[in-house]
């Protein structure tokens, strides 16, 4: 269901996105002209400035430097309801509009004996008689004392005031609203992550949703933080840093759903790539676009592998890398990264919910796998062939001498015994299992009345083993062979070990051990036995059986 | 009498072998005990028994095929089984009784007697005869045979489709297994009685009875009475 909540979120908020990007503007901006020096006259609106430079100067050591851009307004303001200058530039500067001073951001000419006074991006209101329609002039008296070469305008936006500043606020409170989604998700998952410390895809997501939250914070905070042009740089670089972590972990972590050959020395080269982009001192955007680009790419190119091998989940997070694309042409580039990312971040966020419900199914057919060998194991002693004809044969010596019959019943009392000691448990010591293997000759001596014997060789009492494996063998045995000429079977445990592996071997010594009828069927025995394997062991185990010349062979190795 | 026993537990062998010459006494000619399924397959083939007591289980092997070739033979075969649930296989094959284990001397006596008091078996439940053909056990349902002839030690069974099988299983044997859906009309003939249309009696006071295909087969003198009551 959170899944479905965050994509209508982002459905809202991307059509949100778009349409504030879609309103006709009120004005009509002409090309900025810049002159270093300090005049007052230079505020008017008839001055004559085609002499004045066009490129923008390096204006060094604080001092004043003006520039004029003529402004064609299309459309009066209706009144009551003024106009407002949205400016995004470096320095510390006054605001003139036809050669009224409108506003003051800071001490320009004194920042070098100020403390810096003023904000990055600042909002002026027009007085309503000066918007007529038709040209006006903003001229800006300035100084750049702390980043010289970032002369003019960045940035410059002219609506009705109020709109200017409430449009800001509701839309860095969408993206408020938006980056809380994510860091909930991260928290979600970082908690998912420590319940268990193996999922590492869910840490990589949960940080990529922390580090997006992060970057919606740092980009939108400008709305409501002033922040002096000076200490604007340190924005750009936690966000150039942000970008970094996410371009990293978001193909990281599709690489690791998708796995692909050679994926260390690609992932190694991508590492490169992105450091080489972040270290490069172009211009912000530029390399965060360089970063977006390449992250883009590079995913793009795993989920592609993985939509070849036919791998789960790997269609979907296509769809979503290439829907990414489409809203990245529409939209202005901040927005477009905020919903790319996110859209990448729900292929993610899938990915990981189609892993979450094979672990769980994979958990549940454990357990169903569990409880179905607990049940073979207790079944062994009453399915009705061992149960009957153990009962024929012991009403058959109680009839035909009591005392044995005693013995007889003695010895099935201690197997069910047995049995009932080790039914719950998915490991048993060594020794239980070989009385276990004892009682059951015993009780085979009395209805076969043919001589068993057990031997066993090296056995380590302290090892521990999945229960009824060895009885399963044995019962196998006892089936399968006939006796030697003296009525005998020998069957012998031996127990070996090194540092790879700890090897038993079972052997039976019998006259003729009956060769199975077809191959390709396994007994429901040795099934038991590979599950009970499985089951402890996972895949560190290896099994045979064979026959031998003095009767049959099986041999069992657990890797450790 | 000639027995064989098939059970691969040396102990209840032994039960069923005493009790087994306790009940026949001096009609016991030959004793057999075999706790292997090829040897028993090849005792069977080499050797004229009267009666098989089978246990199903042999080794881990599944005795059914055992009892396919038992069935066909022209000796009477009791199953003794550990497995309750095969007792319904069993019967569908045709034995003469399913002995569960664990079991003991009257129920044993009980089945052993079916065979010396040709007692009529219980048993509703039998869905097919198995015939020997080219070497090869053929399973024949009980619903395709309308009637059944004596010839000498064996029978030929009558068959919907017009065709003619051989059995090796004699016709009292044969009465036996089919008690509940056959009659005994003639000496010589046992014939499914649903399959009558008609009794009439013919020229020289001759019964005969008028099958559905329109065969007619003789009734015998003394179980004319009888065979009319059943019929009606």
């Amino acid at each position: 269901m959170n899944l479905r909540s965050l994509s209508y979120f982002l459905l809202v908020s991307t059509v949100l996105l778009v349409t504030s990007c879609s309103q006709s503007p009120v004005f009509k901006r002409h090309k900025t002209v810049f002159q270093i020096g300090d005049q007052q006259e230079w505020a008017a609106k008839d001055l004559n400035d085609q002499y004045w430079e066009k490129g923008k100067p390096i204006v060094l050591g604080g001092q004043i430097y003006w520039f004029r851009t003529p402004i064609d307004i299309l459309k009066a303001s209706e009144s009551l309801h003024p106009y407002g200058i949205q400016l995004d530039v470096y320095g510390e500067y006054e605001v003139f509009w036809d050669g009224v001073l409108i506003g003051k951001n800071g001490n320009p000419g004194q920042e070098a004996v100020l403390p810096p006074e003023g904000k990055m991006w600042a909002t002026f209101s027009i007085p309503t008689h000066l918007t007529e329609e038709g040209q006006h002039v903003l001229a800006i008296r300035s100084s750049l004392y702390y980043f010289p070469d970032h002369s003019g305008i960045w940035g410059l936006e002219m609506d009705y005031y109020d709109d200017l500043l409430n449009d800001r606020l509701i839309e860095s409170s969408y993206m408020h609203l938006f980056a809380g989604a994510f860091l909930i998700a991260s928290i979600y998952f970082l908690f998912l992550f420590l319940s268990d410390k193996k999922e590492y895809a869910t840490l990589i997501f949960s940080i990529s949703c922390f580090l997006f939250f992060t970057l919606i914070l740092a980009e939108f905070i400008k709305a409501y933080m002033p922040i002096h042009y000076s200490m604007h740089i340190i924005r750009l670089r936690i966000i150039g840093l942000l970008m970094l972590g996410i371009s990293f972990l978001i193909p990281f972590y599709f690489s690791m759903q998708f796995p692909f050959p050679k994926r260390k020395l690609l992932l190694t080269i991508y590492t490169g790539v992105l450091l080489f982009f972040f270290l490069s001192k172009y211009l912000f955007e530029l390399t965060a676009n360089n970063m977006a680009l390449s992250m883009w790419l590079f995913s793009f190119g795993i989920v592609v592998f993985g939509v070849y091998k036919k791998m789960k989940g790997a269609r979907l997070v296509l769809l979503t890398i290439l829907l990414s694309v489409p809203i990245g042409f529409v939209t202005p580039f901040n927005k477009s990264l905020f919903a790319g990312f996110s859209l990448i971040l729900l292929g993610m966020f899938y990915l990981l919910s189609l892993r979450i419900k094979e672990q769980r199914l994979a958990y549940e057919n454990s357990l169903v796998q569990s409880t179905r060998l607990r049940l073979e194991l207790l079944k062994k002693n009453i399915q009705p062939h061992f149960l009957m004809n153990t009962l024929t044969s012991l009403i058959d010596w109680v009839e035909e001498s009591p005392k044995k019959g005693v013995l007889f019943i003695e010895a099935l009392a201690k197997e069910f015994d047995l049995f009932n000691q080790i039914e719950n448990q998915t490991l048993i010591s060594i020794v239980q299992e070989i009385a276990l293997c004892r009682t059951h000759l015993e009780i085979m001596e009395y209805r076969k009345e043919i001589n068993y014997f057990w031997e066993e060789e090296g056995i380590n009492p302290e090892e521990k083993i999945p229960p009824g494996i060895f009885h399963t063998l044995l019962e196998n045995g006892i089936t399968h062979s006939l006796p030697l000429e003296d009525n005998s079977i020998t069957f012998k445990l031996i127990f070996e070990s090194n540092n790879g592996y700890k090897c038993y071997t079972f052997l039976t010594f019998a006259a003729a051990v009956r060769q199975k009828a077809n191959h390709k069927k396994e007994g429901t025995g040795l099934k038991y036995i590979k599950a009970r394997l499985t089951e402890s062991y996972h895949s560190n185990w290896d099994f045979t059986s064979e026959p031998t010349n003095t009767g049959w062979k099986n041999t069992l190795k657990i890797y450790s | 009498m000639n027995i064989l026993i098939v059970e691969d537990e040396s102990r209840i062998a032994k039960r069923i072998e005493r009790m087994t010459r306790d009940i026949f006494g001096d009609a016991l000619q030959s004793l057999k005990h075999i706790n292997t399924l090829p040897e028993a397959l090849k005792f069977i083939e080499n050797s004229s028994l009267d009666l098989v007591l089978l246990d199903l289980n042999l080794n881990g092997d599944n005795g059914f095929n055992l009892l396919r070739t038992a069935v066909s033979e022209s000796f009477h075969t009791i199953v003794i089984s550990a497995y309750k649930d095969q007792a319904i296989t069993a019967f569908e094959y045709g034995v003469l009784d399913f002995v569960p284990k664990p079991f003991n001397r009257d129920r044993l006596e009980q089945a052993l007697n079916r065979t010396i008091t040709k007692e009529k078996a219980e048993n509703n439940k039998i869905k097919l005869l198995a015939i020997k053909k080219r070497g090869r056990i053929q399973l024949i349902p009980i619903e395709d045979v309308l009637y059944i002839k004596g010839a000498g030690a064996y029978t030929e069974l009558f068959l919907a489709n017009g065709k003619k099988e051989l059995h090796d299983k004699s016709l009292e044997k044969l009465e036996q297994l089919l008690s509940s859906s056959f009659e005994r009309i003639h000496k010589s003939y046992l014939v499914k009685m649903s399959e009558i249309t008609k009794i009439s009696v013919a020229s020289g006071s001759k019964y005969m009875a008028e099958l559905k295909n329109g065969e007619h087969i003789p009734i015998g003198r003394t179980k004319y009475k009888d065979i009319k009551a059943k019929w009606l």
